[in-house]
């Protein structure tokens, strides 16, 4: 409605369609909030204080020895992808893109840089530039002025950062963090069946909007290869 | 340099004029395009791709040239066919008329004993040889300056050809022949079709791609993949990486139905690069193997992966059996199994020849 990229508009005009855009903003909060916050998928929700990705965010997962953090990871962005987010994945050479793709996530948007090598910090700061949704895995000895740096840079941009902290020493702490307890494969047997869903407990722990830890058991992932509530 | 896979099909290289030559070169480039989506006519009877991320994906370059070479040869209706790899266009082709993969960084050695007629271009071979320089080797040596001010603009071009600082020399590549084969070829019919949205329609595509470039201005070309779904039974081969070519060169998802042989859903969120061995035993200590019949010799007991300690496998699924058919120089039968630890950790383990990898985790 307010095209900011309209070529023709003078600068007056500028002004008054950000006074119009911020008014707009006013009568309208919930929508303007939305704008900020890209959709995750509905089991999700719960876990996260505004019922989504908050753009300029961070997003921590770690899991116990059961593992379920790929998953859980790949799947905080299946929704945004569905909806035409970008998404990539910087550092993570064994991420497996078809699970990716058995989640719904866009394999079209979806990039993979996996090895940065010592150029990680800045292969981050270039890819949250205009990516919405950057999954990654720090070396496991990044040093914290980097990460801070990167934190800084991120606040004023539109990316959502989901780091995979196992094993890592990511300084800077989270907004969000999304702990994968006890994940157990249901049906498999000695010699019946095969891997098919996998019940875990997803806690959230909030740094600033909850205030107490949102804990949850979901399928990671159900029959249907997505995730459900349990 | 980008390194380069080359397809050179010798009798393929003169059209003839009832368009059967150009007609049986596109069954070529559509048979090697089911490798790599990027595969680019030069002109009739020689096609490239790039070769990063495939041979990432599909287990080195080697690999990679046995398969291509394989398909090509099937299209190619009895014609021969050559491959080769390289930096670069020009020593590509030279690695091609060859059947040499140069390694990495090696082109300038490669290219350093080949003879200035290699260059294709008789006017400065000929100044050359006056100077008493009949190899490439022996060009590269010369001062930049010197070819400058004695050769002119083409002599310099001609000389970066030779010290490997560029990779490509006009003349090789016609555009025309190029448009005419990219009109012939089937490229739906593998799944394949231009998309519109790379091509940033929207504000988020355009800053996204302007990301992504930047990404690979500062890494190199190859660092930024996305990955392309096809058919194969084990989630390794169902999916490719490709060296992610900016706008308008993507693929629309490829949904396919279910391959035989499948490993069930759902995929494993992890797919290692380099397979770890594994050491799996029943409860009398015994190898796990797969028998002639498809089965397990024993029910396996406990798993060691890469020389760690002993852990118990409380839950196993399959085997799948497998024929890798891209390991066509020692065929060999293998297969697939799933397992669960103790700890409840979800794994791929795949055998071959006797031992076991693990290849992938349901992370």
């Amino acid at each position: 409605m307010f095209d900011s990229t309209s070529p023709t508009r003078s600068p007056r005009g500028e002004v008054a369609a950000d006074a119009l855009a911020l008014l707009g903003e006013r009568v309208r909060p919930v929508s303007a909030s939305r704008t900020q916050v890209l959709p995750v998928l509905a089991p999700l929700r719960d876990l996260l204080p505004e019922g989504g990705l908050r753009r300029g965010s961070t997003i921590g997962i770690s899991a116990d020895h059961c593992g379920g953090g790929n998953t859980i990871a790949m799947a905080l962005m299946a929704a945004a992808s569905m909806a035409g987010s970008w998404c990539a994945a910087v550092g993570l050479p064994d991420l497996g893109p078809v699970a990716a793709d058995e989640l719904q996530i866009d394999l079209r948007r979806l990039a993979f840089v996996p090895l940065p090598g010592v150029q990680w910090g800045e292969t981050v700061a270039a890819v949250i530039e205009g990516v919405d949704v950057v999954l990654l895995r720090p070396p496991p000895h990044v040093r914290a002025t980097v990460v801070r740096r990167l934190v800084a840079r991120l606040r004023d941009r539109r990316a959502v950062l989901i780091i995979l902290i196992d094993g890592t020493d990511w300084s800077e702490g989270c907004d969000v963090e999304l702990r994968v307890d006890h994940a157990r494969w249901v049906a498999i047997g000695r010699g019946e069946d095969c891997l098919r869903e996998r019940l875990a407990t997803v806690t959230a722990v909030g740094r600033r909007s909850a205030v107490r830890p949102v804990c949850r058991q979901l399928w990671l992932p159900d029959m249907s290869r997505t995730v459900a509530m349990a | 340099m980008e390194r380069l896979l080359l397809v050179r099909c010798p009798e393929l290289l003169v059209e003839d004029e009832g368009g059967v030559i150009l007609r049986t070169f596109v069954q070529v480039t559509d048979a090697v395009r089911t490798y790599c989506p990027w595969v680019t006519a030069v002109r009739a009877g020689i096609c490239t791709l790039p070769i990063r991320g495939p041979s990432r994906f599909f287990g080195g370059e080697s690999a990679v040239t046995d398969l291509v070479l394989e398909a090509a040869e099937a299209a190619a209706g009895g014609t021969p066919v050559e491959v080769g790899i390289a930096d670069g266009l020009f020593a590509a082709h030279l690695a091609a008329q060859n059947g040499l993969i140069i390694p990495p960084g090696e082109t300038a050695t490669f290219l350093a004993r080949w003879p200035l007629s290699a260059l294709e271009r008789p006017d400065l071979e000929e100044l050359l040889r006056r100077l008493g320089i009949y190899t490439l080797g022996a060009f590269a040596d010369l001062p930049e300056g010197h070819v400058l001010a004695r050769l002119g603009n083409e002599g310099v071009a001609c000389h970066r050809i030779a010290r490997a600082i560029e990779g490509e020399l006009p003349g090789l590549r016609e555009t025309a022949t190029q448009e005419r084969i990219d009109r012939l070829g089937v490229d739906t019919s593998c799944g394949i079709e231009q998309v519109g949205f790379w091509g940033g329609h929207r504000d988020s595509d355009t800053r996204a791609i302007r990301a992504l470039v930047a990404v690979q201005e500062l890494l190199g070309v190859d660092a930024v993949q996305v990955a392309t779904r096809q058919g194969g039974r084990s989630p390794a081969q169902q999916t490719r990486f490709i060296t992610w070519a900016g706008p308008d060169r993507s693929q629309s998802p490829l949904r396919i139905k279910p391959w035989p042989g499948q490993i069930p859903s759902p995929a494993p969120s992890t797919i290692y690069v380099r397979p770890i061995q594994v050491e799996i035993i029943g409860d009398a200590a015994e190898p796990v193997t797969v028998t002639g019949r498809g089965s397990l010799n024993t029910p396996p007991s406990r798993m060691s992966i890469g020389g760690a300690p002993w852990t118990p496998v409380v839950a196993w699924a399959g085997p799948w059996p497998a024929l890798e058919q891209w390991w066509r120089a020692n065929w060999s039968r293998s297969a697939r199994m799933q397992v669960v630890t103790a700890a409840q950790l979800g794994h791929l383990l795949t055998t071959q020849r006797g031992k076991w990898w693990l290849t992938a985790t349901y992370d």
